[in-house]
């Protein structure tokens, strides 16, 4: 029996406003790594999901299925100390931020803007929105 | 009257390309000039020297059965060899590509013989005799249709022609056949077409400008050459979908229409 899924990420329970940054070129792993590094130390970051185009570890169809893929790309970076396994090639960010008031969700933007401006070389479109699930839903507690 | 072959309407960069691709008179530039064993290492069906496999003895030494059609067509070298079948597959991103699948099967259907060729949404197949192949890779590798960053060889999961480029500027691919090469600012092949390793890297060459990709695609893009500012290839396609429409529909009013 599969054993239920736990929910991707953790949920806040009210609908906290996110920045969805989603970048003009795809972002490597150096600058994926930087990126996040940049942001990791601007407060109220409650969590940040990435997206993009996946990345495979092994050939997955073909006469080479099984082979090691070995793609620069996909590789263990750094952020904050911690350790985190790279499977994308990353095209687009969702930060959720937990400020107290609209004056310091707009610090926190313009410090995000910042990052982002120093770090995306091929620039990017913001929005301030909400892009995913706030509270648990059915599909959390499905058994499989 | 005789019949004067048409290829393309239209007055836009685009359509001049299509024209220029479609039509066998017009000789295509080489822009570059990849090793003819480096392509058959690329391609991976054999490895260079190796002879060609068979799967028909040739056809001059094999009793061929009476057939006037046969009679008539003039076998390709593949053919009369008794080679087998291989393919070589292209994707083609949509940010400006030189040419897309689409146009891909137009110009392999009008500039060669004896090939069989499928169209998917960001790939083009071509299947011919081995030889014959090999030939027609290198050449399409050569020239102007082909940009290292913006079309790829692959023979399997292609996935990437609308993916927007990486930060190199090369269309994504999750197998990374080819990489950036930054000193020499060149893209390499490290990877076959089905993503086994290479022995050694072969290089394809440096990607062309996009100012200069612009000028030689074949898309129509809304931040490009729109599509419905080329009044004539407008008209073409309205008029394309108006008899299949009324051809589906009431097939007998499409005479003299």
């Amino acid at each position: 029996m599969a054993t239920p899924v736990n929910p991707p990420a953790d949920y806040a329970g009210v609908p906290l406003p996110e920045v969805q940054i989603v970048t003009n070129r795809l972002l490597s792993a150096e600058t994926t790594e930087r990126l996040l590094n940049a942001l990791d130390v601007i407060p109220d970051i409650r969590q940040i999901n990435m997206t993009g185009e996946g990345i495979p570890k092994t050939i997955n169809s073909g006469p080479g299925k099984g082979l090691d893929n070995n793609h620069t790309e996909r590789r263990v970076i750094n952020v904050g100390g911690n350790e985190i396994e790279l499977r994308y090639l990353v095209g687009a960010f969702y930060i959720e931020i937990a400020a107290e008031d609209e004056e310091i969700f707009n610090v926190r933007l313009e410090q995000i803007k910042a990052a982002c401006n120093e770090h995306i070389e091929h620039g990017y479109s913001l929005q301030v929105g909400r892009y995913s699930k706030y509270r648990p839903t059915l599909h959390d507690y499905r058994s499989a | 009257m005789a019949y004067k072959r048409q290829f393309y309407p239209g007055n836009s960069i685009p359509a001049k390309n299509r024209r220029r691709y479609l039509d066998p008179k017009v000789k295509l530039k080489n822009l570059r000039d990849v090793a003819q064993d480096d392509v058959v290492r690329i391609m991976g069906h054999r490895n260079p020297g190796e002879d060609y496999k068979s799967i028909h003895p040739p056809i001059e030494e094999g009793k061929e059965p009476e057939c006037p059609i046969r009679k008539l067509v003039t076998p390709i070298e593949g053919a009369k060899h008794g080679d087998r079948v291989r393919y070589i597959q292209f994707t083609d991103s949509v940010y400006f590509a030189p040419i897309s699948p689409y146009q891909r099967a137009w110009m392999y259907l009008s500039r060669y013989r004896g090939v069989d060729t499928g169209t998917l949404s960001g790939r083009q197949i071509i299947e011919v005799r081995e030889r014959d192949l090999e030939v027609m890779a290198k050449e399409m590798i050569d020239n102007e249709t082909f940009d290292p960053a913006l079309t790829g060889i692959r023979g399997a999961t292609v996935h990437g022609h609308a993916c927007r480029l990486d930060e190199n500027g090369l269309m994504f691919d999750g197998w990374q056949r080819y990489i950036w090469d930054d000193e020499k600012k060149e893209v390499v092949y490290v990877k076959d077409q089905v993503a086994i390793p290479l022995d050694r890297k072969i290089s394809v060459g440096a990607p062309g400008d996009m100012k200069d990709l612009r000028e030689r695609t074949t898309i129509f893009r809304a931040d490009g050459v729109d599509m419905r500012d080329d009044e004539e290839v407008t008209k073409y396609g309205i008029r394309i979908h108006y008899l299949r429409t009324l051809g589906g529909f009431q097939p007998w009013k499409v005479k003299g229409e």
